[in-house]
């Protein structure tokens, strides 16, 4: 540790306090800046916003195969007065957890009242993230997505 | 056939190399002075914005810069150009231009710690990647992407800022020491161009850099920082393409020349900077390294490595990923070469003879195996890299549409990809034939270096060796792929 310091003659010096080495300084800078970038990122990620509606999904089979056609049951329901939203366009998107792969596309039809069911073929084994594009009567869009997790390889 | 004490031999002056600082427009670029940092500037923005969304963007990896340009066209692009030209990547690399901007106000002035001269830590850093990516599933955290490529930028201008010359590139960046084995097998090299122009050089510039004057301290183009010394510098190994050594030779000597790829790899003689081949055992570990390491990692995109988690994890009793995975990395790093490469280094001893020792055996032939890594890895980023070639461009779209607020490069097209998975099969065949052809090669060319007598023995057992390895490599690429972001699945 070094401060600024007057000795008895009345000339201003650096004293040192114990022996710090340009190595610890060194790292105590990185881990300080490291420390704020941490904090940083981990403030951005707490920031989401409140939903008002509800997607439920069911997948069947559960784990999906590849190749084979899998149902996507939806239910969208509207947050405040828990009533299912009826005559809204969703597009179903799959993509995998992996970046560059191909993604599948598929549009949900509403087989019932806020009931909203498509078929996705996975084409490769493995954890699928599948996002929900949806456009309400009102005009308002919601995207929601959920984990389609192990589809097999067979 | 040259003496394999020295080095490759210089080519006679009718038959010059080709030359890319010679080349129109190219070469006028490469040979200003700014050449890389005009270079570095692109690949910093590009950086910066992949840490920008990587942090705040969208955390769907398929949906986001950081993971879409790292895991699918840096690494492919990297490979590619490494096989079609050389470590270029390394030159416009832009983790130096904070560096280099740093070093505008802070001199360091201690030396690198002699007992880190040598590949072991970055070795370890290399292998420490490899665990994290599997680990942390970075392939598919956007977040975690973003911090790795901080780590980069913090640890280049950390070790650059305490110590003179060039400690990062040289002991410590990971990504730099894969380009550099990877470059040995690249068909250009920076190089002199007449070796008799160097023997009459006094100043020597190439590692000193250039001065005011030949005693002055003011240097006004620093040399090599990596201590290579161009007369003696052989091959790429350690090279990052950085060009100050074309820079600062008054003589205009140093040049980006053509050279049959992988040949440096049978040199022993004495290289600088480097040392010699044989008697470096952090570099053939890291050679063993980049070579095991690129089954490994293709390993871990297949599903036959859930089973083989699920099974560890049943049999040890332990529902956490790490222990199951560093098993799995002490198997595939550690035991598995020293049992293949130890009865190798074993029978070419015993059955065929060779004298040295099974250790001096192993090192010298473990860089043959370069070839043959670096067809794996060819394979699998060529693989992603051709596969998701397009996806860049809905990812950049949205992510403009993100910032802008309206699509202002038009409205993502998700369905852009790539070429289909059956047209780069045949690709990563030739990828892996290629690596094979020249392992075979290399080993062939070695074993000539025995007596006659020894030479087929010598060169059986490591072809067996060679061959085995392809074989796993073509099973690893047979298999379906399956990339999973949690421990056992479901």
């Amino acid at each position: 540790m070094h401060l600024r310091g007057e000795t008895p003659d009345g000339a201003r010096r650096r004293v040192t306090f114990g022996r710090e080495s340009f190595l610890t300084r060194g790292l105590r800078l990185l881990a300080a800046v490291a420390f704020a970038f941490a904090l940083l990122g981990v403030a951005c990620r707490l920031t989401e916003p409140t939903p008002d509606f509800q997607v439920q999904h069911d997948v069947s089979p559960s784990p999906p195969g590849v190749g084979r056609p899998a149902t996507v049951s939806l239910k969208v329901i509207d947050f405040l007065s828990s009533k299912p939203v009826s005559g809204a366009r969703i597009q179903l998107e799959g993509n995998m957890t992996h970046a560059g792969m191909t993604p599948v596309f598929a549009e949900a039809k509403e087989a019932e009242p806020g009931r909203y069911r498509a078929t996705l073929e996975f084409t490769m084994a493995g954890d699928w993230v599948v996002l929900v594009h949806a456009a309400l009567p009102d005009g308002r869009k919601i995207e929601r997505q959920f984990d389609v997790k192990g589809v097999r390889a067979d | 056939m040259y003496d394999r004490q020295t080095n490759p031999p210089q080519p006679a002056p009718d038959s010059q190399p080709f030359d890319l600082l010679r080349v129109p427009l190219v070469g006028n670029l490469l040979r200003r002075r700014h050449a890389r940092t005009v270079l570095q500037i692109p690949l910093f923005i590009v950086a910066a914005l992949m840490i920008l969304h990587g942090l705040w963007g969208p955390q769907l990896a398929p949906k986001n810069l950081a993971t879409t340009l790292t895991w699918v066209h840096f690494r492919g692009a990297l490979v590619l150009v490494l096989l079609l030209a050389g470590n270029f990547f390394c030159m416009a690399c832009p983790f130096m231009l904070p560096r280099n901007f740093a070093r505008r106000f802070v001199k360091p002035r201690r030396n690198w710690p002699r007992a880190l001269r040598n590949k072991w830590l970055s070795l370890a850093l290399f292998v420490g990647v490899l665990f994290a990516y599997e680990l942390f599933d970075l392939w598919g955290s956007p977040f975690w992407t973003a911090w790795l490529v901080v780590a980069y930028f913090a640890g280049a201008l950390a070790a650059d800022s305490f110590f003179k010359h060039a400690p990062f590139c040289k002991f410590v960046c990971p990504l730099g020491q894969f380009n550099f084995v990877a470059s040995t097998v690249s068909p250009l090299e920076v190089k002199v161009r007449d070796l008799n122009v160097c023997e009459g050089c006094r100043t020597k510039d190439c590692i000193r850099g250039r001065r005011e004057e030949p005693e002055s301290p003011v240097v006004i183009q620093r040399g090599c920082e990596l201590a290579l010394f161009q007369p003696r510098k052989t091959g790429n190994l350690d090279c990052t393409f950085c060009l100050d050594c074309v820079q600062a030779c008054p003589h205009d000597n140093v040049g980006i020349l053509s050279r049959l790829p992988a040949e440096e790899l049978l040199a022993d003689g004495m290289r600088s900077g480097v040392g010699i081949l044989s008697r470096r055992r952090d570099l053939s570990a890291l050679a063993i390294v980049f070579t095991f390491g690129a089954l490994l990692n293709a390993f871990g995109m297949v599903s036959p490595v859930y089973a083989l988690e699920g099974w560890l994890a049943s049999t040890l009793h332990v529902q956490q990923e790490a222990p199951v995975l560093g098993l799995i990395f002490t198997l595939f790093l550690v035991a598995e070469p020293v049992i293949l490469l130890g009865a190798a280094g074993w029978l070419t001893t015993r059955w065929a003879g060779r004298g040295g020792g099974v250790l001096q055996t192993v090192v010298r032939y473990s860089y043959a195996l370069i070839p043959l890594g670096f067809g794996v890895w060819l394979a699998h980023y060529g693989f992603h890299f051709l596969t998701g070639l397009l996806t860049v461009i809905p990812v950049a779209q949205s992510a403009a549409a993100g910032v802008a607020g309206w699509p202002i490069l038009g409205e993502p097209a998700w369905h852009f990809t790539g070429l289909p998975e059956r047209a780069v099969y045949p690709l990563e065949l030739g990828f892996l034939g290629l690596g094979l052809f020249g392992s075979l090669l290399l080993t062939y060319r070695l074993a000539e270096e025995e007596p006659s007598a020894r030479r087929v023995r010598v060169f059986a057992v490591w072809a067996v060796l060679c061959v085995a390895l392809w074989a796993s490599g073509l099973w690893l690429m047979s298999q379906p792929m399956e990339m999973r972001g949690t421990f056992l699945g479901n």
